[in-house]
């Protein structure tokens, strides 16, 4: 009896077990995706929550104005150790190691345990949107996810400067990218995330790269290839926005407004498949790129500041790059347009150290930070100062991006943008292979990417 | 002369199912040893032979590939969750298989079918629970979620305990056994190649999931990692360009140990499945 008594016991306590394991289950993704949803309601608490528990540290910028130094202020009340977590990028790695331990050793009252991770600044918000909490302290991030993250909470407002100016010392178009509805939510790191062209020089001359046609010709002639990682919507952009068709984010931060398929949209499209019929020009992705570089087949690409290294060292003293050239749509000879980005460095407002989150982040945007960061890796700063240097105005994929920034938008688009832009491109570079009328397909691409976002 | 064409036609099927099969482990091995760090798509042999990538790979470790780290943390996960799980799977399917007590079979029934959800359906509630209980990011965390429902794959091992005969616990029992002593003394002898077989399978769920891993390991610090999200990755983006071919000496290094086991074990293992397939 007694044996019999346990075992149902057993039995009911597995099966309870069961339905609460399911019912939590249910229970908690609801919740996780709470806060999240709630944020733009609950941003304001959440900003100041820490700001409350650690009053002396992030009101010590404010009683900065008063005359005291606030970093000053910031070691007085900080007692124990400064425990953070860092988030940089698997190439900003050793340097950010370096500029940490100059960190360290610039506050050598402090004892500090900073740990540093690799999160790459493309996925950044992937991953900090699957939990805020567990975000790290200081992170680095492309500022296209700028509105996502700060609606999901995961951004402090850079409230106050302890070392430098961050809005003034650093490129207009990269403070607005640190911005959402004139509030500054980032340290603007790099201003170079934007593509334009790649070229030997020993195959181009400078009036070739002036048209892409021009370019396809030569490169025919030469048994080389041009290389555009076309079936991607970011790059693809370039075709439609240089056309003078629009694509931009409405107002509600979610969704898109996008004229692709209006007059003129068929003619782009069709541009875009008479280039790539010449077979010179060749749909590739980036990693595929860096090898036909390497091997000497590309000669020319449509790529960003990240290839330079590829490039320079294929091409030695032929390694050249300029803005995007002009292609035929509809008769008439259009400007290739561009992506614009910057790379930011946030602050995770659940950080426990917020203000010496912030202090760090401002150190890894300075500008000697970002001299160095130009140095090893030959990234763009945003910082005024350290771009006006005469090796930065020397570099020619700076240059290039300089040059380029005229045609060049800031990248505003909702997540519904790249699948559909994707597939438009993915048909187009292969010849429209099922031979769907154009205005059809460009029809079906703007009623994906105008969808609506539940 | 028929019964040649036959058997020549047969081994040439044969002949390409195999280098379908084999030709992608084999580019994975010979890239392993290529000079040139990145995907090289136009060449299936790489150019210059090298050791260099498994050199970086044990000697070289920098900020975002530690590999000897990363091994050892699997290792450790993959050790314990082998014995934790493997001693509930041998408990369970003893209780199923030689106990007799109300609701058998409907438990039975129950948690066979609980068992065909895929684990990953709890995945999202899993992480919240645990990070009440500040185990994410953490490796005993992990061990809990890879052998907390180890139990319910008892069904392969208790048709094997199914074939022991009754009469060998009868007469234990009668000789005055505890259900312990029989378990230990005369069922566990006697089920030694479905211990195998079961050591193997609850090995290899740690050493080769990524899933979860992905999940609970996000801290992004590249010491807490186990192989599998290390090797990923290196596969990013940023990363591939320079770490391909020692992903590639990566993902050679990682299937070696499983496939001594499976070597020495081998004998077992066919013997474990066969056994514990036949009914009882």
């Amino acid at each position: 009896m007694k044996k019999k008594v346990l075992a149902t016991l057993l039995a009911t306590a597995m099966t309870v077990g069961c339905l609460t394991g399911c019912g939590g289950g249910a229970a908690e993704s609801p919740a996780a995706e709470a806060p999240a949803a709630e944020a733009p309601a609950a941003e304001e608490p959440a900003a100041e929550a820490p700001a409350a528990d650690e009053a002396p540290e992030v009101e010590a910028p404010a009683t900065a104005e008063e005359g005291t130094d606030p970093v000053a202020n910031l070691i007085a009340a900080t007692t124990g150790t400064v425990t953070l977590k860092v988030w940089a990028s698997e190439e900003d790695q050793d340097l950010t190691n370096k500029l940490l331990d100059d960190f360290k050793a610039a506050y050598p009252d402090v004892t500090f345990d900073i740990t540093l991770g690799a999160e790459s600044e493309s996925t950044a918000k992937d991953t900090v949107l699957t939990d805020v909490e567990a975000v790290a302290d200081v992170y680095a991030f492309a500022d296209d996810q700028i509105n996502d993250l700060v609606n999901a909470g995961a951004l402090q407002e850079v409230v106050a400067n302890y070392t430098f100016d961050v809005v003034n010392e650093n490129a207009t178009g990269a403070v607005e990218a640190a911005a959402v509805d004139g509030k500054v939510y980032a340290y603007p790191m790099t201003a170079d995330n934007g593509y334009f062209m790649f070229y030997d020089s020993s195959v181009f001359s400078e009036s070739d790269v002036q048209s892409l046609e021009k370019m396809i010709e030569v490169a025919d002639a030469a048994g080389k290839k041009i290389a555009m990682d076309i079936s991607n919507g970011w790059y693809i952009y370039s075709f439609f926005q240089g056309a003078g068709l629009e694509l931009k984010l409405n107002d509600d931060g979610l969704t898109n407004t996008c004229t692709w398929n209006g007059p003129g949209g068929t003619d782009v499209a069709q541009a875009i498949l008479d280039l790539t019929a010449s077979g010179v020009l060749v749909d590739m992705s980036d990693e595929d790129m860096a090898t036909q570089i390497a091997e000497g087949n590309v000669v020319a690409c449509v790529n960003g500041t990240w290839r330079a290294e590829t490039a320079a060292e294929a091409w030695g003293d032929n390694y050249a790059a300029t803005k995007l050239p002009t292609f035929k749509a509809g008769g008439k000879d259009c400007q290739m347009s561009s992506y614009s980005g910057y790379k930011l460095v946030g602050v995770n407002p659940h950080s426990a150290n917020v203000g010496w989150a912030m202090l760090l982040a401002e150190f890894l945007t300075n500008e000697a930070a970002q001299t160095a960061r130009f140095e090893a890796r030959g990234l763009g700063p945003s910082n005024l100062a350290a771009a006006s240097s005469d090796a930065v105005q020397a570099n020619p994929a700076i240059a290039a991006l300089a040059e380029q920034a005229a045609y060049a938008t800031p990248q505003r688009v909702g997540g519904n943008f790249w699948s559909p832009a994707e597939t438009l491109g993915q048909i187009l570079a292969s010849g429209n292979p099922d031979g769907t009328d154009l205005q059809e397909l460009l029809d079906t691409t703007v009623e994906g990417i105008t969808a609506p976002v539940e | 002369m028929k019964k040649t064409i036959n058997s020549i036609l047969r081994h040439l099927v044969l002949f390409l199912l195999a280098v379908v099969w084999l030709i992608p482990i084999l580019w994975l091995f010979v890239t392993s040893f290529s000079g040139y760090k990145g995907i090289n798509t136009s060449h299936f042999f790489p150019e210059t032979w090298t050791l260099d990538n498994y050199a970086q790979l044990f000697l070289r470790s920098d900020s975002i590939v530690q590999y000897n780290r990363w091994f050892l943390n699997t290792l450790v996960i993959a050790i314990f969750t082998c014995l934790i799980s493997t001693i509930l799977v041998l408990m369970v399917s003893y209780t199923m298989s030689k106990l007799r007590f109300p609701g058998r079979k409907s438990l039975m029934s129950f948690s066979i079918i609980l068992n065909m959800f895929p684990g990953v359906l709890s995945m999202i509630a899993i992480y919240f629970i645990l990070k009440t209980f500040n185990l994410t990011n953490s490796h005993i965390g992990m061990i809990i979620v890879y052998s907390a429902g180890a139990g319910l794959g008892f069904l392969i091992c208790k048709g094997f305990m199914d074939t022991i005969s009754v009469s060998l616990s009868e007469a234990a029992r009668l000789e005055g056994a505890s259900e312990a002593k029989i378990f230990w003394k005369i069922i566990i002898p006697l089920s030694k190649p479905i211990i195998v077989y079961t050591v193997i399978s609850s090995f290899l769920v740690p050493w080769g999931d990524f899933v979860f891993a992905k999940l609970m390991l996000n801290s992004g610090i590249a010491t807490d990692w186990t192989v599998a999200i290390g090797l990923f990755n290196m596969l990013g983006k940023s990363m591939i360009a320079k770490y391909f071919s020692v992903f590639c000496a990566g993902g050679v290094v990682i299937s070696v140990p499983i496939s001594i086991l499976f070597l020495i074990m081998q004998k077992f293992y066919v013997e474990g499945i066969t056994g514990g397939s036949v009914k009882g």
